[in-house]
């Protein structure tokens, strides 16, 4: 009996190895014919090509093409800010691109290691969603698709906004990816309420904050919640604290064009240290993330809240006429009114980038074009938001929250932006600065210690 | 069974399956790591040879050495906890006399089977500054002893150490219980009929005896604390700071955050010596005492 149970179970087993490799046969053999039949029909464009009048008569009225592909897609797919975007491309493509599928796989926050382990072991998607520090190194490994040529014949070269055509080019001059996101704000926000109740002025200088803080202090209010368990938001605040003396803050050392002992960056360390001790933040600032901090923010428990220009649709939506932002307060009037065109954050040449040596890298290249500037009329119909890096025909569904114009108002007069902490191209010394503002926000953390850190990254 | 251990091929084909799979899995990306370490490498490709300008790099590395004494802090704390607490439940729930035995042995083990990211969640709830269980309990009681408990520079590493004590206390616990078990009575009997209390019984022969366990927990633990890393990654991401940064967290900032590859492979060569310099110190310490006498 037990041998008729063996002989059952074997069988079952090989008949199941069997079927699994005759439906990967099959597949192999689909993909085969896929791409003998891709081949015919390139070479057919390619003919047609040299006949632009024909090519044009046959495509219907907003295809752009009719070449047939199934597209492997990394990108962000987690909140609205993204899943609105995306959602909205992958409709305008299934009328530009009939014949184009994307399969979506949705990008881990994980430092980019499973891009990473793509490209070490060949399997990149066809398009992918990439951060500056990650085309650094795909470049000097052949993992990334150099799109100049594309840009110019899509015409997406030509639609980016002259102020953001500093997010288009790499340092090398090459376009390396689509960016879709124009130059982006750190936006110190502000509770008009909180402060109209406890008859708080909006600071200018750092005396008048010290001030608020007490207040705020003194009636059970954490003056700004801020979430230190993300390094980047404590490098802003520290970059808003150094643009007050240097208006290329992080920036310029990142550019290896400054050192960490230069006046301003110490002045900008001191000056962190002495809003810690004054009691600035939460107590378990260090610990917060995003969402309790925002909560803290939103609910009134906290006065001030820094964060990106992005956050103003949800603030409005909450807090309505009750948040608005102010002006980085600075260290005398002289240098808070110059400051006003001085401002963290920006932008950098990161976006939708293309595998070279997907078998459709022309096709993928001319998508990831057609996607990122959907994303853009997208983001400024649905998210409010009208900085995106194209100048794309699209009129906001509705009015642009007051911050915004505010903001809008504001942006032809800035003469200077620095860097997003996620721009930074040295990612030992991003990585030390994200771990020394989060520790600069523990009050026995000395301004010298921070300093002494951050230089030895910079020798690294 | 001798026929069996005589037939030297049958050992080699029987052997074969898991030398292969422990060769592939583990031998080789060791040997890989050692190898890369020598290497300016993002990753991606093969990457320059630099010879030991990692290693050099590394010790010159402020934060290697905060990151050894942590290692340190941390192997020695979770040691002296699991260890002592270890022993004194697996004493007591192994005694007939001590009532409720079962539920104590299920409630000891209970924080092993729960995942590491729960217990860190439940722990940082508890932790939590402005509203956690532990300082609204200080407030509740009067006593003026609320701290930050994650954000103080000086003691986070002892709190994330604790952590990791709590939750596998449990586990060192079993094995000594499983230890204890495994003693004859008869001995026990007979240091009775010598007129042996049961403290005496238990240092004289119960401690003795469960040399081996002791062994595998110190070597457990050691190894454990020194290649600490979830605790630090899920309840402060090596912070504030880097104040709870571990050789392993350093590795991994290096290589995944910073994609210097190489430099976290010299720093995971460190790991992987220390690991070894330990079993062989803990081996060295618990031969035989023949073998000692030899020596």
């Amino acid at each position: 009996m037990k041998k008729v149970i063996a002989l059952c179970l074997s069988l079952t087993l090989c008949t199941t190895l069997l079927i699994g490799c005759s439906k990967q046969a099959e597949e192999t053999s689909t993909e085969t014919t896929a791409t003998a039949a891709d081949t015919t029909t390139e070479t057919t464009e390619a003919t047609e090509a040299t006949e632009p009048v024909e090519e044009t008569v046959a495509l219907g009225e907003g295809v752009l093409s009719e070449e047939e592909a199934t597209l492997r897609i990394y990108a962000q797919y987690s909140d609205d800010d993204t899943i609105i975007p995306y959602d909205y491309a992958v409709e305008q493509l299934a009328i530009a691109y009939p014949n184009v599928t994307l399969e979506l796989e949705v990008q881990a926050q994980d430092d980019g290691q499973k891009l990473m382990t793509y490209a070490a072991t060949g399997n990149l998607p066809d398009i992918y969603q990439v951060a500056l520090a990650q085309i650094e190194n795909f470049k000097e490994s052949g993992n990334i698709m150099v799109l100049n040529d594309v840009a110019k014949s899509t015409g997406f070269e030509d639609k980016v906004f002259d102020s953001a055509k500093n997010i288009l080019y790499n340092e090398d001059g090459n376009i390396y990816a689509f960016p879709y996101a124009g130059n982006e704000y750190v936006v110190w926000y502000y509770n008009k309420a909180i402060f109209d109740k406890y008859k708080v002025e909006v600071p200018t200088t750092y005396d008048e904050l010290l001030a608020a803080i007490e207040t705020f202090k003194s009636n059970d209010i954490v003056p700004m919640s801020i979430f230190g368990a993300e390094g980047w938001i404590t490098a802003a605040m520290y970059d808003v604290l150094a643009t007050r003396w240097d208006a290329d803050g992080i920036a310029k050392l990142d550019d290896g064009k400054g050192a960490p002992t230069e006046e301003a960056y110490v002045n900008a360390a001191e000056m962190m240290h002495t809003l810690v001790n004054a009691g600035m933040f939460q107590d378990s600032a260090t610990s917060t993330n995003y969402d309790q901090a925002s909560e803290m923010f939103l609910t009134g428990k906290s006065a001030m809240f820094l964060n990106g220009q992005w956050y103003m649709t949800d603030a409005t939506g909450i807090l309505g006429d009750d948040v608005d932002w102010m002006n980085y307060p600075s260290y005398d009037e002289e240098s808070y009114e110059s400051g006003k065109v001085v401002w963290s954050g920006g932008g950098a040449a990161a976006g939708y980038a293309v595998n070279p040596n997907s078998e459709k890298a022309q096709l993928a290249a001319e998508v990831a074009a057609f996607i990122s500037e959907k994303y853009c009329e997208a983001k400024v119909m649905y998210r409010g938001t009208p900085l995106v890096a194209l100048d794309v025909d699209a009129e906001p569904e509705t009015e642009f929250p007051p911050m915004m114009e505010k903001l809008q108002s504001v942006l032809p007069e800035i003469t200077s932006i620095t860097k997003f902490d996620w721009h930074l191209t040295n990612g030992t010394f991003k990585t030390t600065l994200e771990d020394q503002t989060k520790y600069m926000l523990v009050e026995d953390y000395t301004a010298e210690e921070f300093i002494t850190e951050l230089s030895n990254s910079l020798t690294q | 069974m001798k026929k069996f251990y005589s037939n030297k091929l049958a050992i080699f084909f029987f052997t074969l399956p898991a030398l292969l799979v422990f060769s592939v899995m583990v031998f080789y990306p060791i040997i890989q790591v050692f190898v890369k370490s020598f290497y300016d490498w993002n990753g991606l490709g093969s990457g320059t040879f630099i010879g030991f300008e990692n290693y050099q790099k590394l010790f010159r590395d402020t934060v290697f050495k905060l990151s050894n004494k942590n290692a340190l802090i941390f192997s020695v704390f979770i040691t002296i906890f699991q260890i002592t607490l270890a022993s004194v439940f697996a004493l007591a729930v192994s005694d007939q006399k001590t009532k409720g035995r079962n539920i104590l042995r299920v409630s000891y083990f209970i924080p092993v089977v729960l995942s590491v990211t729960v217990v860190c969640q439940l722990w940082l709830a508890i932790l939590n500054a402005d509203s956690g269980l532990l300082n609204q309990l200080f407030k509740a009681l009067g006593l003026n002893y609320q701290q930050n408990w994650l954000s103080d520079r000086n003691h986070a590493i002892y709190v994330i150490a604790f952590v990791n004590a709590w939750q596998w206390m449990g586990y060192q616990f079993a094995l000594m219980l499983a230890g204890i078990k495994a003693i004859p009575i008869d001995y026990y009997e007979a240091a009775k009929i010598d007129g042996a209390s049961n403290f005496q019984a238990h240092t004289k022969v119960t401690i003795p005896l469960l040399k081996e366990t002791y062994k595998i927990c110190l070597t457990i633990s050691l190894t454990g604390g020194v290649k600490a890393f979830t605790e630090m990654f899920i309840m402060t991401k090596g912070g504030p700071g880097n104040a709870t940064y571990t050789l392993t967290y350093l590795m991994y900032k290096a290589a995944f955050r910073e994609y210097r590859y190489g430099y976290g492979m010299a720093a995971a060569s460190i790991l992987v010596l220390q690991c070894i310099a330990i079993i062989l110190v803990i081996n060295w310490l618990f031969r035989d005492k023949e073998k000692k006498e030899v020596a």
